[in-house]
């Protein structure tokens, strides 16, 4: 037990340092109070969305289903993101070597490693539940019991969620192994399981279309489907103490059980994970000249496309762009009667008139929703020096990064724009103007995610996962992206409903967005030197 | 040449390196020595560009590596202690990248890459990707990037630690043969003997400050590298 507490100090110590930065001469104020901040804007954020979805719950005495959907979006939220988070932080990670060869239990390794994971799930199911929590008693008068009951809650809720993307992110690593090219496989095996969990979720979320009316309904069924969620507010509405120990029970036997069973494959999976095909060694290799930039883009797309946890985390934004276009491509000839029973009375063909406004505020979101620069310098981990010792300006380095990681981007937006390209019908000014927004706004969105990662680097990341989904750099970016798209947004529907014609609609936002590009682009020619120069590897 | 003119770097409160001066001349292999700890890969990783200094200056071939920095690692290479290489990328793509980034040509190149690839016995295993290789190995293919541009100046850090004896002696002759040809190496060791027997004139540093500099005769006279070294410590 000594051992453990041990190691589970050292590993939190090292890993569970989110704000550690290998920016030596950031001032030990900002490393504190930033954290705090951003944490603080996040609830704000939550609680605001929280209050806007309480305010008809609380005119149909529907209160309680304000926790339901939380505690399902939370559940929801981890399964989606344990599952292509699993897959590194349990597999192959930095420091196997180390703990394998101490003198410990392997499954309290695993027991540690799943810890972590779980501590992290906290962290972020907090998030989303303090301020549904905050608002529920803002509406409702509650006793000690609720208190209890929700703490109770907060802790255990990631429990059965971590387990279920343990296993399924295991089993997606195992199957992987048995082909050559195993990130491929595992990267499209985790999206088209992110896409059907994803469509499962929208059916929930379509009752909520109409939540008062649905309340009751959306209730019922996360109680039925998901018995956490569903215990959870059953305890909420009627405190029993027998239940309480029973789903407490229930939580800790299941953690402890999966450990158990999960440790006897566990070290086989990982061990396979580890394995890595040569080539054959009658093929000759191909020595072939390229200019600086190329080599530097080749460099940057091959770090790119060999770790499944970026791809995935980067592709999911766009994905998401191209599905929703999709939809409506297919289903916009309902939509007339979807805005209706919101009780937005307009005709389909003033939405078909300001399509290309929706458009450009869909491109707003896939690109600053998807900042791939803000982890591709902390990536770079200790082989940050051989950038560091090359014969090129660092303007050129990160430049090099933010044109792979537009290269990445580009293709997805494009698709999604000749979706509704076909199906609406665009002049020709207006379709100029949103390929060049499909340009701008990605390079805006990556030059921010490359000067906030100069500023927050985290080099001694133990995985990739640790960087791309749990580092300071990428949080502030995710902040940044939401609180952007928010102002685009609300930029836009103001333009409209002054009634500017799309095309001066257009030509703002784009000239707004030039505007802050080229700005952006001569900020980080003028200072991304020196902070590159100040990140110690 | 290196001319290395009263550097100074701190860490916080640390002075990892205090008002240090010497030259590395033309033609010599010149050996840094010390305990771990000392300095040795500050002031490496200064000379290189990978750390900034506080106070005087680095001259590469009478450039500063302050104001100069493109110009002046274009004329060297290094060659780090514990190589953290692209771990993704297959061996030969990353010897091509950093041939890339040194825009070598297509002739050379070749002729660079499959010289050393066969001299290091690692040819058959170009194709593979470099998370596969032993530190050896690895150690091999940053050798191979940097001698594959033909630099005027190689600096490496603890270059024959991981390596096989083959690969030692290997790079005991590739050193032997850059001096012939007129160009310049510093490199760091904790391998006494082999300082003693390759180098032309060395430094010792202790705690960040410079404590000797000369030629290994100068500095042994008729003891051992060694035992001079320790005295100098104690």
């Amino acid at each position: 037990m000594k051992r453990m507490i041990s190691l589970l100090k050292a590993c939190m110590t090292q890993n569970m340092n989110l704000f550690k930065v290998a920016n030596k001469k950031q001032s030990q104020t900002t490393k504190k109070i930033l954290p705090i901040l951003i944490a603080l804007m996040f609830l704000f954020y939550i609680w605001s969305y929280a209050n806007m979805l309480m305010e008809p719950l609380v005119q149909v005495h529907q209160e309680i289903t304000l926790l339901a959907l939380f505690a399902f979006f939370s559940v929801m939220l981890t399964i989606i993101e344990g599952i292509y988070k699993s897959g590194s932080l349990l597999f192959n990670c930095k420091d196997d070597n180390l703990l394998l060869s101490l003198p410990i239990k392997k499954s309290t390794v695993l027991f540690v490693r799943m810890f972590k994971f779980y501590v992290f799930e906290l962290l972020y199911n907090s998030l989303l539940l303090i301020p549904a929590m905050l608002v529920y008693i803002r509406y409702v008068s509650v006793d000690i019991t609720f208190y209890i009951v929700s703490i109770i809650a907060l802790l255990l809720l990631p429990i059965i969620p971590i387990i279920i993307s343990c296993i399924i992110g295991g089993a997606i690593s195992y199957f992987s192994t048995k082909f050559k090219y195993k990130n491929i496989v595992q990267i499209l095996l985790t999206t088209v399981l992110l896409l059907a969990i994803m469509y499962m979720s929208f059916n929930i979320q379509g009752l909520m279309a109409n939540i008062a009316e649905s309340a009751e309904s959306i209730r019922n069924i996360i109680t039925v489907v998901y018995y956490p969620a569903g215990e959870y507010v059953n305890q909420v509405t009627e405190f029993n103490i027998i239940n309480l120990i029973i789903y407490i029970a229930i939580h800790l036997v299941a953690f402890a059980a999966t450990i158990f069973i999960f440790s006897k494959i566990y070290f086989k999976i990982n061990s396979k994970v580890k394995v890595v095909k040569p080539i054959s060694k009658d093929k000759k290799y191909t020595i072939k000249t390229r200019k600086p930039m190329m080599a530097l883009i080749k460099k940057e797309l091959n770090r790119f496309t060999t770790s499944p946890v970026f791809v995935i985390n980067a592709g999911f934004g766009l994905v998401l762009f191209i599905v929703i276009c999709l939809v409506i491509f297919f289903k916009f000839d309902g939509i007339e009667d979807i805005l209706l029973e919101q009780g937005i009375d307009t005709s389909i063909e003033t939405i078909k008139a300001y399509m290309p406004v929706i458009l450009f505020g869909l491109i707003c979101f896939a690109s600053l929703m998807s900042s791939i620069t803000s982890s591709m310098i902390s990536l770079e981990g200790k082989s940050f020096n051989i950038l560091k010792s090359l014969p090129t300006k660092p303007f050129n380095i990160v430049l090099a990064k933010v044109l792979t990681s537009i290269l990445i981007m580009i293709p997805f937006i494009i698709v999604g724009n000749l979706i509704l390209f076909v199906k609406f019908e665009f002049n020709i000014i207006e379709i100029l103007m949103i390929l060049l927004a499909s340009f701008v706004l990605p390079l805006v969105s990556e030059t921010i995610g490359i000067l906030i990662n100069l500023k927050y680097p985290k080099m001694d990341a133990e995985s990739d996962t640790e960087v791309v989904k749990q580092s300071m750099s990428t949080m502030i970016a995710v902040l940044l992206g939401m609180m952007l798209t928010g102002l685009s947004i609300f930029g836009l529907v103001q333009c409209v409903m002054y009634g500017f014609s799309t095309e001066l609609t257009l030509g703002l936002g784009l000239m707004v967005y030039a505007i802050v590009c080229a700005v952006l682009l001569l900020y980080l020619n003028k200072n991304g030197e020196k902070e590159f120069k100040k990140i110690d590897a | 040449m290196i001319e290395i003119k009263n550097v100074t770097k701190k860490y916080g409160e640390n002075i990892a390196l205090n008002n240090v001066s010497f030259n590395v001349n033309d033609g010599e292999i010149f050996a840094f020595i010390g305990h771990n700890g000392a300095g040795k890969t500050t002031l490496i990783k200064s000379i290189v560009g990978i750390h900034d200094f506080d106070e005087g200056d680095i001259l590469i071939n009478g450039k500063s590596i302050k104001t100069n920095p493109v110009q002046c690692k274009k004329e060297m290479a290094f060659v780090p202690d514990n190589p953290e290489l692209y771990e993704n990328m297959k061996a030969i793509d990353f010897i091509n990248f950093i041939c890339d980034m040194y825009e070598v040509d297509q002739v050379t190149r070749e002729n660079n890459i499959n010289k050393y690839a066969k001299m290091f016995e690692i040819e058959n295993n170009l194709n593979d990707t470099i998370n596969l290789f032993s530190h050896g190995m690895k150690q091999k293919i940053a050798l191979i990037s940097a001698l594959a541009h033909n630099p005027k100046i190689l600096i490496m850090d603890e270059p024959f630690v991981g390596l096989d004896p083959k690969a030692v002696f290997d790079v005991k002759e590739i050193m032997n043969e850059m001096i012939k040809e007129g160009k310049t190496i510093f490199f760091s060791t904790h391998i006494l003997d082999v300082a003693e027997k390759l180098c032309s004139r060395v430094a010792i540093i202790k705690k960040g400050e410079l404590i000797k500099v000369g030629s290994m005769d100068e500095i042994k006279g008729d003891k051992s590298l060694e035992k001079v070294f320790l005295e100098l410590e104690n």
